[in-house]
């Protein structure tokens, strides 16, 4: 293996390792809120909902939870793990290695992605207990699943070296990620809200993600999906590009 | 000799405090290296200068000729710093912390666990080696700062305050290591706060106050600049003694109490003999002798001195 790589596979073991040994942090948590999303939305409340978009309630919504603990988790990892190592200054260990910052950003986003990929999964998973899954279009449900993961990790790269302290990253997910989610058309349908906020809800990036996840899962969609990974793809590779530049210059990282 | 550290006009300034004020320095090879100076006087600015943590505001610094900015990996590859504050990880433990780390410079796994057992040995915390570092105690953290630095088997050795807060007997088994590990060829650049640390294992100090360089010399040299006591204690009280002022001029001061006289001189050492022999020559007869050397703690703190009141700021960080 070249110096490089071994470096690079350094980092996303140390990343990933950090999140897999302590489940009681990250992978506890999702799991109790989606089994109890599932529950009341889907078992209680759902059955006294009409078909949305000619599907059940409950399968109507499982796309836009997994949407929802997939962006939060890869998001939360990588913001979370920058954070922590800029506050208590370990992340000085790769700092002061010969760890290329392509190498550096590329390992908290991959491992990042990676978290969120297995909450997602683990979503699914609770759902499949509730109600009977399938996947109309598996290219698109990965595609989607792979870039909006991405996505949201190169964005808490962002996050954690801008916080400067422990409340910046609450604000971050309570204030932004989480209401973007929940206007983002997970629990409705864009075509039963008036046409004044169905158009306000098209300026919401996370419509384009639930929609895209939604059409992978039950093959019907309310936007475009190969506009929407287009657009989401080239998102992604502008916020890993700002990443690394960001991680050249030392934002948050140098005096 | 080439330059391990090669320093020229160095500048960092953090809004308008100037924590490095055009560095200039060399750093040969192989050498053990010490940088004193007051709180602030801009030591750490210094060090982080050179692995990456603080961007320059002007000047060129390298590292065995790598740039600190354009070949930043080459040259961080080749040093092993070992901070006086504590940034280490939290979430592992000590021995994976150490492979991990030789895994960023590019060291593969299986090679990384044999060298981490061997520092972990060599620093005398094996034992500890399934512990997380908030874990260990204090003088065991000590040693793991030392064993971080060394997992990559560095060119150049940085040691920011190594034994601050350490009891006298791991000081000493620290200073063994370091002084094996220069004896191999392992260059050194140590900054501390006790003068002695510096006086017994440096080759050369560089004194830095306020931002700049006020001096680079041998401990030898600089203490031969302070003066020492060269204190007889004579049999009887003599009536008259001779002028040791005027027959030598490395003689300041000469003081009789009763039997006991001090005189103070530079390089104390090559004055006594004539002291004693003039004494002699007048018919005194001496019956204890003692010189008190100045250290270097002395000499340092008469240098920069004159930099007090500059150096009211802490700006390293």
């Amino acid at each position: 293996m070249n110096v490089d790589l071994t470096g690079f596979v350094a980092l996303l073991r140390r990343e990933i390792l950090r999140f897999v040994r302590r489940p009681r942090n990250t992978f506890v948590p999702p799991f109790i809120t989606n089994v109890l999303y599932f529950s009341v939305f889907g078992v209680i409340l759902g059955e006294r909902i009409d078909q949305i978009a000619g599907v059940r309630y409950i399968l109507f919504i499982l796309p836009g939870l997994i949407v929802l603990g997939a962006v939060s988790n890869a998001f939360e990892n990588a913001s979370f793990s920058i954070f922590h190592g800029r506050w208590n200054r370990y992340i000085e260990e790769a700092l002061t290695s010969p760890l290329s910052y392509t190498s550096m950003v590329g390992a908290y986003i991959l491992a990042s992605a990676t978290r969120g990929l297995v909450v997602g999964v683990l979503i699914a998973l609770i759902g499949a207990f509730f109600t009977a899954v399938g996947v109309a279009k598996p290219f698109y449900l990965v595609a989607f699943m792979l870039v909006i993961t991405l996505l949201f990790a190169s964005i808490g790269v962002v996050g954690g070296l801008w916080a400067e302290d422990w409340d910046d990253l609450t604000m971050m997910n309570q204030f932004i990620l989480r209401p973007l989610v929940f206007f983002g058309g997970v629990f409705y349908s864009l075509n039963e809200i008036p046409e004044l906020f169905r158009q306000a809800s098209l300026l919401n990036p996370m419509i384009y993600m639930v929609n895209g996840v939604r059409f992978g899962f039950l093959g019907v969609t309310e936007v475009d999906p190969n506009l929407s990974l287009g657009i989401l793809s080239g998102l992604t590779l502008a916020i890993v590009g700002i990443d690394i530049a960001l991680f050249r210059r030392g934002y948050g990282l140098t005096d | 000799m080439a330059s391990a550290i090669e320093i020229r006009n160095l500048t960092k300034s953090y809004g308008d405090v100037t924590a490095l004020d055009g560095v200039d320095l060399d750093v040969p090879e192989g050498s053990f290296f010490g940088l004193l100076g007051p709180n602030g006087a801009g030591k750490t600015t210094f060090i982080n200068i050179l692995v990456g943590l603080v961007r320059k505001s002007g000047g060129t610094a390298t590292v065995f000729g790598y740039d600190v900015e354009d070949d930043y990996r080459e040259a961080r590859d080749l040093i092993g710093l070992a901070p006086q504050e504590f940034n280490v990880d939290k979430f592992f433990p000590i021995q994976e912390i150490l492979e991990t780390k030789a895994g960023y410079h590019g060291i593969p796994r299986d090679v990384a666990r044999e060298r981490a057992e061997e520092v972990l040995k060599r620093v005398g915390i094996y034992d500890k080696r399934d512990t997380r570092f908030d874990w260990l105690s204090g003088g065991m953290k000590r040693r793991f700062m030392l064993a971080r630095a060394l997992i990559t088997d560095p060119d150049l050795l940085i040691l920011d305050e190594p034994t601050a807060g350490v009891d006298v007997q791991l000081r000493h088994e620290l200073w063994e290591t370091i002084i094996d590990l220069n004896d191999k060829g392992t260059t050194i650049l140590l900054t501390t706060h006790y003068i002695e640390e510096a006086e017994r294992l440096c080759d050369e100090v560089a004194i830095l106050d306020s931002g700049r360089i006020i001096e680079v010399a041998s401990p030898e040299e600089l203490m031969d600049r302070g003066t020492d006591d060269i204190v007889v204690q004579l049999r009887d009280e003599p009536t008259a003694i001779p002028d040791f002022a005027a027959d030598d001029d490395r003689v300041e001061s000469v003081e009789l109490d009763g039997t006991r006289l001090v005189v103070t001189a530079q390089q104390g050492g090559l004055v006594a003999p004539d002291v004693v022999q003039a004494l002699d020559d007048a018919g005194h007869e001496i019956v204890d002798l003692e010189i008190s050397r100045t250290s270097l703690e002395e000499v340092f703190v008469e240098m920069t001195r004159q930099g007090e009141g500059r150096a009211t700021m802490e700006v390293d960080q």
